[in-house]
Formats: structure tokens, C-alpha cells, sequence
């Protein structure tokens, strides 16, 4: 595989495009089979070999136009082109008589500036300075003679391999701007162009030294280009990947609103990966291979004559889950985020029932069912939050409106902070839920050692769940989800 | 085979005017899919709202290959009893019912259960030979000696057992099935799976595939499309009804029109003796293309002006 294509591949994983080894593989025998000449033709195949979502189809798009487009005018700014595009047209015109001129004045007060912003007044003057770096240094390839000689195909060369020489493809912080620039022009040999300038303001050269220090201005902006276009191309998936590490292990109540859209689409990604990974818990009947056993038992009736087949069967429940939540306060961080991930599993627990409290309960399925989780969580948190948490309260009205549809394929996710305000948090109705059901599961957003002080009901509350666990990131949430399908 | 053999561009335009001829009419995204897919040996997975031509295209490029199709539709429950093989039970049952008699004669010398067993190992294991194999889609496709395609159509709505029951097939062109052993394909098949994504698909089957996202056509594409399928109709009214269907699709609907509704009405209103669109000829035959009532309720309202804006498409 080449190495342009390497780049591209690791440009779309950082864009959230995984391309596999496979599909690189297959993108290598596709640019084998068709070529880079027609662009939007290698487009289109390179685009159904590895993308392979509507999603990843639009950031693949945006890969590659950015990703062409800097390959082929590559890393040198329009500014330079432009120019040293002027000063090489210019540089023939005048290039006999100047360099003649050069050898006796060493300054030529001569006319228009030109070439821009950058340059300034010191516009043409420069070819006696030419004239001078050139005798000595005309084809070594050292930064000092292609700056001379505004070779810009050697320059951008020379740009290319010192910015794979300093590893700027790592570049992912705005704030290494600098630092790789600076680096890349020191490995183009930037120590070389410096002495000369200041050999030049020594010996008295100041249009010299200041043209070159003008075209190495030019170079200084190129570079600078290259690396901010490479920095948008990697950072922005990179940085995304920090943060959302970040987010994982971070305490759910501390989360920023900013993050939520963030953490809204980890907690899909998190459900979908169980999701798949569970799925295959589904019911398998009448279909599959022949259980001849069970056939030839239920045959005996006809004498032995196989009559009747009888197929193998597999059944497997899907959980049922209640997740009862206290939505004051600190708690309430936790329940969005918990809730959120019981609704975007569907697919493998399609009986969730949730149920919120501070100082009632009521059920908010509905509400789910209406708006969809994203919607639903804030609405329900609108509904039953902001009063202060009584958990006896919220316990009898549990027991009112369900306790007699729990069975032994229930579980109960009870998620709160155990704080009832000095009421009585009725564990007996919890104790009694806990022999119905299959398990009782607490989740506290507390750390452990403050579970028990000041008026915290935990050490009451625990001896009667089946577990009772500090929940407060996602990562801790996705693990008791695992366990939760597991144990099915 | 002789269209992919090409230089890739000329093969590609070659496919592109191939189908058009038989009445596909697609863009250079399609053909190139259909050339990549002959060069890599990989399967095409198609996604696309429903009805713009994604079966279509499997049944096109049989045509094209002059090869067999061969049709698996999925459905949620769908195993590889009814993808694959199956034993014919029913067949087998039978046989050792009648061979009952048989049985005895052959195994009248021999003296005791040891003996019979022995003697019964001889005969070798006639009830799971092939004889008794029902084949399926799949099966059909791997031992068929012509080029065949092979259309999984509906793949999202078959399980995920099934699915990856799919990807040995869709990586080396074999299937293994305990009994008999591995079958490898005769004739490599060109394999076209379908997805109106009603579910996700798993990466590793998108990683055995190219993927192919079908959109709606734009106008000019969909006009063509209705000149090739339905070639009776009159210009000024064809571009009409695909500037109508357009605009519809830019609305806020349940199920937009597909390009084979936009088919169905052109055919409509041949029928009709239309000449020009009218709202009153619209709002009659609104329901060929918008098949949920709230739909039609909703753009009522709407036919008016989108008929205006149609009719000045000729102008």
C-alpha cells in the first residue's frame, strides 16, 4: 500500500470512518484498478469500498475532497506560488543586466514593489541579492539555494519530507502550531538561511539579507499553512476520541451541558455494541433441525411410525426491567444517562418500565414511548423532580401501582443517592419487592465510604437488594447494563 | 464477461449504455459499483429508500451478465433450513418405511445385533446423501455451472443468526454444512444484497461488501427513467409529473414517492388520456403516490401550487 494512501486511511479513522485492513486492501486494489486521473470516478469507487454507512459516506466525501485537494497543489500557499511566480517571471526579464548591475552596486534603488503583502518595498530589488547566493550555492538542494532560486517544486518537496521527518501527521493541539512549524523549517535548514542573512547585514548587504529573509517569510507562512490544514484534518477526530475517553470515566453529575450531545451519542454507541452483542437471546421455535428424540417419543402412540416431527426448541426470555429513579438533584445527571441507555436498547429489553420520584412516583413509560428518550428524560425530570426525595413515600406508591405485576423475571433498578430527608425510607417494602422479584439492583451516584452519613438510608437499604453498587460514570453504567444482560 | 475485461472507464461507460438499453437507467456511481464488484470478487450491498431500483439493479445485471437470477427473500425468522438446505425428512421417513422389508432380507444372515450393525455400516449413509438435500437459494447458487446472480433481498429483515450465517459465503463463495462438508462454488456468483435499513447491518458483513447508497434520482435522471420505462407518454407531461413528484419529495412525509410510484402514476395517467397536469386529475390520483392517508390529507392543501409549479416547468 502506498503511502498517500496509508494517510488517507488514517485521515478517515480519525473522521470516524473505520476502515479496516480489508477494505485499505481492497481500497489499494481499487486505485490499482482505476487510477488517480479521474478524480471524481475514483470517488465514487473508493467511497462504496470504504465507507459503508450514509453517515460515514458524508464524512468520507469531506475526507476526500480535503485530502485530494491538498495533494495536488500540495503545501505551497497561494501565496508563495503567486509570488514567487512573479519574481521567477520577473527574474529572466532582468536576471543579465541586474546580475551584472549586482557585481559593483550592492544596492539597485530600483522600481515597483511588488508581490503583495508580504514582500513590501523591498519588491525586485533583490536579484542583486540572487545574483550574490547563487554564485555560491546554485544546485546544492540546501534550503538557502531554493530560496534563491524560488524553485517551488524543490521547496515543496523539501516541505513534504521535513514534515514527514518531524511527524507532523501527530500534530493534534492547535496549540503545536508553532512548534511544528518552526520544526519543519529548522529541518528544511532554516540554520543555513539565518547565517546567511546575517553575513549579508554584515557585510553591509541589507536588500540581501532582507529579500531573503522576505522569501523565507513566504516559506514561514507556506509552512504554517500545511501544518493548520493538517491540524484540521486530524485534531478534530482525535480531539473528539480525548474527550470521549474522557467522558467515560468522568462522574455523570459533573458533566457539562455542552457534553450531553457527546454523551448522547456514546450512550447509543455503548447500547448498540450490547445490543449486538446480545441479541442472539431471542426465541427459536419451530424452525432448525429435527429433535428426534422428542419425535420418536411422541411417535410411540402410532406404533413406532414417525408421524409426527417435533422440532428443536430454544426460548430465552428477555429481561424485564424496572428502573425506578430518583430525579432530584445530583441524581437526576445519572437517571438521564441511565435511562437513556435502558431505551436506546430496545432491541434486547423491550420491557423497560421507568418510573420517577423526588417525593411522589409515577410512571413515566409513556412518556418514553411519546417522545423518545431524549425528550422524555428532561419532561419526566420537569414532572416529578425538584421536591424533596422521600423514599417511603416513592416506595409505597412502587408498591401500589406495580408490586403485583413483579414476578421472578423482574428486575428492579433502583437508582438514588439513599438520602430520604430523615423520613422513613420503608425497606420492608423493599425487602418484599427483592423476594418477589428476581433481583434488586441499588445504583448510587456516591462514592462508597459516604454511604451511611448524615441522613443516607444506605446501610439500611443494602442488606435487602441483591446488589448495590456506586454507579456514577458510563463507564460504571455500561458495566452494570453487561452484567444485567448477562445473568439472563 | 467480456464488459468488465475492459480498460476500467470504457467497461464502466460500456455497463452504463448496457443497462440503459435494457431500460436501467442509472448514473456512473451504479456502473462503477458493478465493475468494482467484478474486479474485487465482492459482493454489493444496496442500500436506498425503498422502490428506487435497488432489486432492479440485481435484475438488471443478470440481464446484463446473461447470467440466471436467483432470489432469497429474507424475513425476520428466516434460517439456513430455508436459505440453505434441508433434509428431506419427509422423504427420508418414507424410504425407511417402505425399506422396512428390505432391511430384514438384507440382514436375514446375520446372527445377533453385533453382526446386523456391522453389516448395516456397509451400506454407507445413504439417507443423508444428496438424494434426500432439498436445495435452497444459496445452495442453488454455489452448485449452479452458469454464472448466476444471486439477489439476498431484504437482508435488515432477516436475524443476526442469519446474517452471520451469510458472511462464509459472502467472503470465499463456500458454505459448509456438517453432513456433507464444505461446497465451493462452481461458478463464483455475483452477489447483490439489499438494505432498506430497518436495522443496522454488522461490520463484518459491510466489511465484506462494497456499498452502494441508492438515492432518489434527480429530475433529469428520473425523467429519463420514465421515458425508458414508460416511453408512451408525451414529453411536455412527463416532465410535469417528474417535476410534481420532485417537489413532493421535498415535503414533510411519512413515506416520500419512490422512482417505481412515479412509474405507476405516469402509467395512470396514460390511462387517463391526460395531456397536462390539473389539480383535479392530481387530487384523483394522489393516492399512487402517497400510500398513508395522513399524507394525502396533509399535501391536499398543497397540489395548487405544486401543479402550477409544474405546469411552468415547460415554459
Amino acid at each position: 500500500m502506498n503511502r498517500p494512501l496509508a494517510e488517507f486511511v488514517d485521515m478517515l479513522r480519525y473522521s470516524n470512518v473505520p476502515v479496516s485492513i480489508g477494505e485499505a486492501v481492497d481500497a489499494a486494489r481499487t486505485i490499482d484498478l482505476i487510477g488517480y486521473s479521474d478524480k471524481a470516478l475514483l470517488k465514487s469507487a473508493l467511497s462504496q469500498v470504504m465507507a459503508k454507512t450514509t453517515d460515514e459516506m458524508v464524512n468520507f466525501d469531506q475526507c476526500f475532497d480535503e485530502f485530494f485537494s491538498i495533494n495536488t497543489e500540495l503545501d505551497l500557499g497561494e501565496d508563495l506560488e503567486n509570488n514567487l511566480q512573479e519574481e521567477e517571471n520577473i527574474d529572466p526579464a532582468e536576471q543579465v543586466s541586474e546580475s551584472l548591475n549586482a557585481l559593483d552596486e550592492n544596492s539597485s534603488p530600483s522600481g515597483a514593489p511588488m508581490g503583495g503583502g508580504a514582500g513590501g518595498g523591498s519588491g525586485d530589488t533583490d536579484q542583486s541579492g540572487t545574483g550574490n547566493g547563487s554564485t555560491s550555492a546554485e544546485n546544492d538542494g540546501s534550503l538557502l539555494s531554493m530560496l534563491e532560486r524560488a524553485d517551488r517544486t524543490a521547496l515543496t518537496l523539501s516541505m513534504t519530507q521535513a514534515a514527514d521527518a518531524v511527524g507532523l501527521s501527530n500534530i493534534v493541539l492547535s496549540t503545536q502550531r508553532g512548534l511544528f512549524t518552526r520544526r519543519i523549517v529548522e529541518e528544511m535548514g532554516l540554520s543555513e538561511v539565518t547565517r546567511e542573512i546575517s553575513n549579508r547585514r554584515k557585510a553591509d548587504d541589507e536588500t540581501g539579507a532582507e529579500e531573503l529573509d522576505r522569501r523565507l517569510g513566504i516559506l514561514f507562512d507556506a509552512v504554517r499553512d500545511m501544518v493548520e490544514r493538517q491540524l484540521a484534518l486530524t485534531s478534530a477526530g482525535k480531539s473528539l476520541e480525548f474527550r470521549q475517553d474522557f467522558l467515560k470515566k468522568v462522574s455523570l453529575s459533573n458533566i457539562e451541558h455542552r457534553d450531553f450531545k457527546v454523551m448522547r451519542d456514546m450512550v447509543r454507541k455503548m447500547a448498540k455494541r450490547l445490543t449486538d452483542m446480545n441479541s442472539r437471546v431471542k426465541k427459536v421455535k419451530n424452525r432448525g433441525h429435527l429433535d428426534i428424540r422428542k419425535t420418536m417419543r411422541r411417535n410411540v402412540a402410532y406404533d413406532g411410525l414417525l408421524f409426527e416431527t417435533h422440532w428443536k426448541q430454544k426460548e430465552k426470555d428477555r429481561p424485564k426491567v424496572y428502573a425506578v429513579c430518583d430525579v432530584s438533584g445530583s441524581v437526576a445527571a445519572v437517571a438521564r444517562f441511565l435511562l437513556l441507555f435502558l431505551y436506546s436498547m430496545n432491541e434486547v429489553l423491550p420491557n423497560v418500565r421507568s418510573f420517577a420520584f423526588s417525593g411522589t412516583l409515577g410512571e413515566v413509560t409513556d412518556l418514553f414511548d411519546r417522545y423518545g428518550p431524549e425528550q422524555a428524560v428532561p419532561e419526566a425530570i420537569e414532572r416529578f423532580g425538584g421536591r424533596s426525595t422521600d423514599y417511603g413515600r416513592a416506595m409505597e406508591d412502587f408498591r401500589d401501582l406495580v408490586m403485583n405485576e413483579i414476578d421472578n423475571r423482574t428486575t428492579v433498578i433502583f437508582l438514588g443517592d439513599g438520602r430520604s430527608n430523615g423520613t422513613d425510607p420503608r425497606v420492608d417494602i423493599l425487602r418484599e419487592i427483592k423476594n418477589k422479584s428476581k433481583r434488586v439492583i441499588w445504583l448510587n451516584p456516591e462514592r462508597k465510604n459516604i454511604w451511611g452519613s448524615g441522613d443516607s438510608e444506605m446501610n439500611r437499604i443494602t442488606p435487602n437488594c441483591t446488589v448495590a453498587e456506586v454507579c456514577n460514570s458510563l463507564n460504571k453504567l455500561e458495566l452494570v447494563i453487561r452484567n444485567l444482560l448477562k445473568t439472563n | 464477461m467480456t464488459v468488465i475485461d475492459k480498460e476500467p472507464l470504457s467497461a464502466i461507460e460500456e455497463i452504463q449504455s448496457r443497462f440503459e438499453k435494457s431500460g436501467y437507467i442509472c448514473d456512473r456511481h451504479i456502473a462503477t459499483s458493478i465493475y468494482l464488484s467484478q474486479k474485487l470478487d465482492k459482493p454489493i450491498l444496496v442500500e436506498g429508500p425503498p422502490g428506487v431500483g435497488k432489486t432492479e439493479l440485481a435484475k438488471a445485471t443478470a440481464d446484463l451478465m446473461d447470467a440466471d437470477l436467483i432470489r432469497l427473500q429474507c424475513y425476520e425468522g428466516l434460517d439456513e433450513s430455508k436459505a440453505l438446505y434441508e433434509w428431506k425428512y419427509g422423504k427420508q421417513l418414507l424410504y425407511t418405511q417402505i425399506l422396512k422389508e428390505k432391511l430384514g432380507d438384507l440382514l436375514e444372515d446375520a446372527v445377533g445385533l453385533e453382526a446386523s450393525m456391522d453389516k448395516l455400516h456397509t451400506f454407507g449413509d445413504h439417507f443423508f446423501s444428496e438424494k434426500f438435500l432439498e436445495t435452497r437459494p444459496l445452495l442453488k447458487a454455489l452448485q449452479s455451472e452458469k454464472q448466476c446472480v444471486l439477489l439476498i433481498d431484504e437482508i435488515d429483515k432477516s436475524d443476526h443468526e442469519f446474517e452471520a450465517y451469510l458472511l462464509e459465503i459472502l467472503s470465499d463463495y463456500q458454505i459448509t454444512v456438517p453432513e456433507i462438508g464444505t461446497i465451493k462454488a462452481r461458478t463464483k456468483p455475483i452477489v447483490f444484497l439489499t438494505s432498506n435499513n430497518s436495522r443496522e447491518m454488522g461490520d463484518a458483513l459491510k466489511r465484506r461488501c462494497l456499498h452502494l447508497y441508492i438515492p432518489f434520482p434527480d429530475a433529469e435522471r428520473e425523467r429519463q427513467i420514465i421515458k425508458a420505462r414508460v416511453p408512451e407518454i408525451d414529453e411536455s407531461l412527463r416532465n410535469q409529473l417528474v417535476e410534481f413528484v420532485q417537489q413532493l419529495r421535498t415535503q414533510d412525509l411519512k413515506k416520500l414517492p419512490a422512482v417505481s410510484e412515479t412509474i405507476d402514476w405516469a402509467r395512470t395517467l396514460m390511462l387517463l388520456h391526460a395531456e397536462n397536469l390539473d389539480t383535479e386529475l392530481v387530487r384523483n390520483t394522489l393516492n399512487m403516490l402517497l400510500k398513508f392517508e395522513d399524507d394525502i390529507d396533509s399535501m391536499d392543501p398543497e397540489v395548487p401550487k405544486m401543479v402550477a409549479a409544474a405546469r411552468k416547468v415547460n415554459r
